[in-house]
């Protein structure tokens, strides 16, 4: 590919890149435990959620930045950065569609996600969380008669308490790390999922992350549990205004498949990358993992082209026996973006399965790095493995990096790994050129040829949706 | 249709075309002869526009338009086709979806409306019976551990589908057994109309037994030798190669 | 931090000026670094528990060669044996091979001196292996190495680091340096084997000119409970070929870094191991690749066999760096676990600034395969000679592409009596086990 054509690549915008303007009640920037007295007090949670918060707090101040991920970023000083914001027409909470501040309807227009299009059409009930509160949720009455329970934490918090005391950081402990242990601390909002036993949820669900306010640190909370024998298959999609200065978002993510049951877990993530010279954008630290018990399946599909700095492992602990994994993986770095992602495989029980296919893509001066454990415990007699791990290399500037460790302590385990790296040829992009395509549909078809076996595993509306998203992503990127 | 003037051209720095000159007129097909290393592969992607290939002088005209500032697509969409001597690979990207993208691209340059993907679908499959490739490959990826035939067949069924308005076939002939011969002249053939016309590039006479040409060139050292009709094909089958570059010099 | 380095401190000899400031250098930096954790990346999976104890120094023997126990291949060339570290110059033999200059830095005339001390350590960064530095801290002898330009070995050069029994445990410090000039070629095995209660701390360094060929084996044939922290450390010139092929039968701590420089266009590297480990064993192999340049080739091909309570660490890195392209590099790391005791981690990484290189690697950790046993017992093989079998299948490639003739019929037998033995089969049936192995 030749200089011109990779300069243009670089010169791509963020089609998501605009700011909304209603008036939020915002806490000043500043973290101690009033911060988090104030987080609890504002929600009205009980005792026992303060508590929790304020233990996560005093963890996570003796805890260290993580260092080893292959990310260079600045110093973040947590002082500086505000830990709530809610919009501010939302203390009197709507109570329908009608009643949401018009502006904020029309930012998820701009989004692509019209709520009514999508209550009549797709069929999606959807958990918006704008900067941190949630502010509607559809749906809820027809997923009240299948029993499925959808709604804000901090709802669920007063409607479910028993369920949220028993799971919430059952999967993810709040000393897991420095970023899990930050976000139980100052957890604002996200979403919570009970699926009844043996219930086969009757729509996908799906919520919007999105990052608003400037300067506040967006974090969220998810807590999905699939009771006995049931069936749940959840979208996530984030997007974030542009911004010079750089905004932290650390979320932890918690699933838990009882036995027989499934979780499908889908994120297209979109956060503002940053412009070409790698100012501002958002630093996104994520924590993801699921439980699952016997035959029970996990399955994590992620898109993610967006961040500054991105650092996340969707993770399965494969507790039960016969439970089963799976990671499907694409990310996509341009300009100066970093991502150190991948997944962690840890069988525990007898005949566990997992799937790893992950495809980086690398354009710009960017760096794309896999990172993946897969553990075989002594237990987990029969467990099998198969990792692939792609590279596909844009330009001569761009880095990519496999680091894939595998411990195993089980003779009867079977693992593999497999990788490759490999650049867009120019004898490809000029054969599909010859035929008429110019070239930037010719380095999209290639890239989503590569990506195939990774959409394949979206639901219908992402998987449009991430091609779409990758053709924005790589807009420009060939003269 | 095509009119080359005294082309000049370098690869890597090495100048392969020394002042070619050549008119081609719609319905008619061409023949371009001659040894290996004469040029007679450069000139197709000379015309293509590969990069790589640089046009140190002379010009050419396809379609009262010159082409040299045009990008490679913006030739495709004119109407020029290069079946390629080594087609390319492309693992993940399947035929269909391939095919589909490149006729949509060249029928929105004339202002055509896209098929419908039904419509498109028989027409694709319709292309593979012609060229008699399995449907089966439409699936698997472009070219994607085809065979030398197959690919071949595979660039002939491009071409069908994109109706072009001068086809250039690169060497299709080399590697391909006499069965596979046919079932590609007879897709020339078929195809040959009074507004497209063809050069075919080849080293031996045996593809213009199947593909009658009507005007045969002789390419050596980077400018036409000798040009006549079908029987020169014959002739130089007879006496070599060497009979021309000792009557030239 | 110097309870390493103290013992060996006693042994204070006269040195020439070069060695002196290289011994000062490496105890500066000894002294100034901790010991790694498992906290450590480099060093997750292998603990350094077993050097938390007394060490003195390593005493002079005198013992025969039949009371040294000493097997070795007969490889025709000159030999040169140490015996704790210290030169035996009664067991070795030196052939006279006009390609050929081997010395000792103690005996190195000036032009040789001259040589020694411009390369010396030139391979190896020093921040980033510490027992490198602590090799140099210790440094009293070595051997010097250097293939002529334009000239072509006739015998491969056979390099013994044997270890004897004592009553204390003791650290010796071995240290090579290979000289292979433009367009030379040679062959080199190094050979460590002995004592349980030793610690080897070994660094040998090949410096290959445009055009040299070098063809390397490093056998570790130690005692179960030998301790030794080593490296290899290679700088490959433009057209330079080497093949390095290792071998390691267990030990209680044993670590190899591996690093190859490619520095000149054109270099290829052909690097092969084994490690095959029972009992509580425990071998760690990090090799890493630096790609510096274009147009180079690396192939790396590493299989161990890990029984009992073993456990086994293999870290390969290939690292392309911004200029290399044209790069094709490949690595292939497979395991076979043959109990449920036994441990593995492998992490094969990748790490590429360049776009258009081809690089590939994997990983397989599995037991041996149900069918195949079952096949080749339906065909009246017993289990247990099936067993040794298809474990010497799983890395007889290895020893077959080896080049030297010699070493492969060394290598055949105590392979095969190494699979016989743990297979259980008591001395007389093993011959029967292994019946097939190199037939």
């Amino acid at each position: 590919m030749s200089q011109e054509q990779i300069d243009k690549a670089i010169a791509k915008d963020y089609a998501a890149g605009f700011t909304t303007d209603i008036e939020s009640d915002t806490l000043p920037p500043g973290l101690t435990e009033d911060t988090i007295r104030f987080i609890s007090a504002k929600k009205n949670e009980p005792e026992w959620l303060l508590e929790w918060r304020l233990e996560a707090f005093r963890v996570w101040l003796e805890m260290e930045v993580p260092e080893w991920a292959h990310v260079h970023y600045p110093e973040i000083n947590f002082q500086e950065i505000s830990y709530y914001s809610q919009p501010k027409s939302m203390e009197d909470r709507p109570q329908s569609l009608d009643e949401i501040d018009p502006e904020l309807l029309a930012t998820y227009e701009k989004l692509g996600i019209p709520l009514h299009e999508q209550e009549v059409l797709a069929g999606v009930a959807v958990d918006v969380v704008f900067d941190s509160v949630s502010v509607a949720t559809t749906f809820r009455e027809k997923l009240a008669e299948a029993g499925v329970l959808f709604c804000s934490i901090s709802e669920a918090v007063h409607a479910y308490p028993d369920l949220v005391r028993k799971y919430l950081g059952s999967v993810v402990p709040r000393k897991d790390n420095f970023y899990a242990a930050l976000n139980s601390a100052v957890f604002s909002d996200g979403s919570f999922v009970y699926i009844p036993k043996g219930v086969r949820c009757p729509m996908e669900l799906s919520t919007y992350f999105r990052i608003n306010e400037a300067n506040t640190g967006q974090f969220e909370r998810t807590l999905i549990v699939a009771d006995e024998g049931s069936h749940v298959s959840y979208l996530e999609g984030c997007t974030a205004p542009m911004r010079d200065e750089n905004q932290l978002h650390a979320a932890v993510v918690e699933l838990v498949a009882m036995d027989d049951a499934e979780i499908k877990y889908s994120t297209v993530q979109n956060w503002y990358p940053g412009d070409a010279e790698g100012k501002g954008g958002i630093y996104n630290f994520v924590t993801k993992r699921g439980l699952a018990h016997t035959n029970a399946k996990i399955s994590w599909t992620q898109v993610e082209t967006g961040s500054a700095v991105t650092w996340k492992y969707p993770s399965c602990i494969l507790r039960g026996d016969n439970s089963v994994g799976e990671f499907y993986s694409v990310a996509l770095t341009n300009n100066m973006q970093q991502a150190d992602t991948g997944t962690k495989m840890i069988h525990l029980g007898k005949n566990t399965r997992s799937t790893i296919i992950s495809k980086g893509i690398s354009a710009g001066k960017s760096s794309n790095a896999y990172r993946g454990l897969v553990r075989v415990g002594p237990a987990a007699k029969g467990a099998r493995n198969y990792t692939q791990c792609d590279s596909l290399l844009i330009g001569d500037k761009c880095a990519a990096h496999t680091f894939p460790y595998i411990e195993s302590k089980n003779p009867t385990g079977i693992v593999e790994h497999e990788a490759t790296t490999s650049k867009v040829s120019d004898d490809q992009l000029y054969l599909c050129q010859q035929r008429g395509l110019d070239p930037e549909k010719a380095v999209s078809m290639i890239v989503n040829g590569f990506c195939k076996e990774v959409f394949k595993e979206l639901p219908m509306e992402f998987a449009v949706e991430a091609g779409k998203l990758l053709e924005v992503s790589l807009e420009g990127s060939v003269g | 249709m095509l009119s080359i003037k005294d082309l000049h051209a370098e690869v890597d720095g090495k100048t392969i075309l020394k002042g070619l000159s050549l008119e081609i007129n719609a319905g008619e097909v061409h023949a371009i002869m001659g040894p290996n290393g004469s040029g007679k592969s450069t000139l197709g992607h000379v015309l293509s526009g590969r990069p790589g290939y640089e046009i140190t002088g002379g010009s050419v005209e396809f379609m009262g338009k010159d082409i040299f500032e045009m990008e490679t697509e913006e030739r495709a969409h004119l109407g020029l086709f290069l079946a390629f001597q080594y087609p390319v690979e492309i693992p993940g990207v399947s035929n269909m979806e391939f095919l589909k993208a490149a006729v949509d691209a060249v029928r929105e340059s004339r202002d055509e409306e896209a098929f419908d993907t039904v419509s498109f679908m028989r027409k694709a499959r319709e292309a593979c019976t012609a060229v008699d490739l399995d449907q089966a490959f439409l699936k698997r990826g472009v070219n994607e551990g085809f065979s030398g035939g197959e690919k071949k067949r595979n660039e002939l069924m491009q071409m069908m589908l994109l109706e072009p308005k001068l086809c250039i076939l690169d060497e299709t002939d080399s590697g391909l057994d006499i069965d596979a011969l046919q079932v590609v002249a007879n897709g020339v053939n078929t195809m040959r109309a009074e507004d497209r016309a063809f050069l075919l590039v080849t080293h031996y006479q045996r593809l213009l037994d199947y593909i009658k040409p009507d005007f045969v060139h002789v390419l050596a050292d980077g400018r036409i030798v000798k040009s006549g009709d079908k029987t020169l094909a014959l002739e130089l089958e007879e006496k070599g190669y060497g009979w021309l570059e000792d009557e030239v010099a | 931090m110097t309870d390493l380095l103290s013992p060996q401190l006693n042994l204070e000899t006269e040195v020439p000026d070069w060695l002196q400031a290289r011994r000062l250098a490496g105890r500066a930096t000894w002294d100034n670094s901790s010991l790694p954790t498992r906290k450590t990346e480099d060093w997750k999976y292998t603990s350094l528990f077993p050097l938390q104890q007394d060490f003195t120094a390593a005493p002079v023997s005198d013992a025969s060669a039949t009371e040294l126990g000493l097997d070795l291949p007969e490889l025709s060339g000159s030999r040169l044996v140490f015996v704790n570290g210290h030169w035996r110059e009664d067991l070795s033999t030196l052939t006279s091979d006009a390609a050929l200059e081997v010395v000792r830095f103690s005996e190195a005339d000036d032009e040789q001196s001259a040589l020694i001390s411009e390369h010396l350590g030139t391979t190896v960064p020093s921040a980033k292996h510490l027992f490198a530095m602590l090799n140099d801290a210790a440094l009293t002898d070595g051997v010097f190495l250097r293939v002529r330009a334009n000239s072509k070995a006739q015998h491969p050069v056979q390099l013994v680091w044997h270890n004897s029994h004592s009553e204390n445990t003791f650290i010796s410090n071995q240290r090579l340096l290979v000289l292979a000039e433009h367009h030379s070629e040679a062959s080199l095995v190094e050979h460590f084997s002995g004592s349980d209660n030793a610690f080897t701390n070994g660094v040998t360094e090949l410096v290959l000119g445009p055009g040299a060929r070098l063809n390397h084996s490093r056998l570790h044939l130690e005692s179960p409970q030998a301790l030794h922290i080593g490296g290899l450390h290679a700088r490959l010139d433009r057209d330079a070929t080497l093949e390095s092929f290792h071998l390691a039968l267990g030990g209680k701590l044993k670590r190899i870094d591996i690093v190859i420089n490619h520095e000149g266009a054109g270099a290829h590297c052909q690097l092969d191991g084994i490690y095959l480990l029972r009992g509580n064993e425990h071998v760690d192999y990090h090799t890493c690749i630096e790609h510096a340049v274009p147009h180079c080739t690396t192939d790396e091909t590493f299989r161990g066999i890990i029984g009992d309570k073993a456990r086994a660490v293999f870290n390969g890195r290939i690292h392309i760096h911004p200029d290399a392209q044209k790069t094709r590099a490949e690595l292939s790391n497979k395991n076979l676990l043959t109990s449920a005791s036994a441990e593995v981690n492998t992490k094969p990484e990748l790490e590429i600034y360049a776009d258009d290189v081809q690089c590939a690697h994997g990983a397989t950790v599995a037991q041996l395969d149900d069918a195949m046993l079952h096949y080749l017992r339906t065909r009246g093989i017993s289990e247990e000679e099936a067993l040794v079998l298809l474990s010497y299948g799983f890395i007889n490639a290895l020893v077959e592409t080896q080049a030297l003739d010699s070493l492969r019929d060394y290598l055949k037998p105590l392979l095969a009596d190494y699979f016989g033995a743990t297979a259980g089969a008591a001395a007389e049936q093993c011959a029967n086990l292994t019946r097939h192995i190199g037939a």
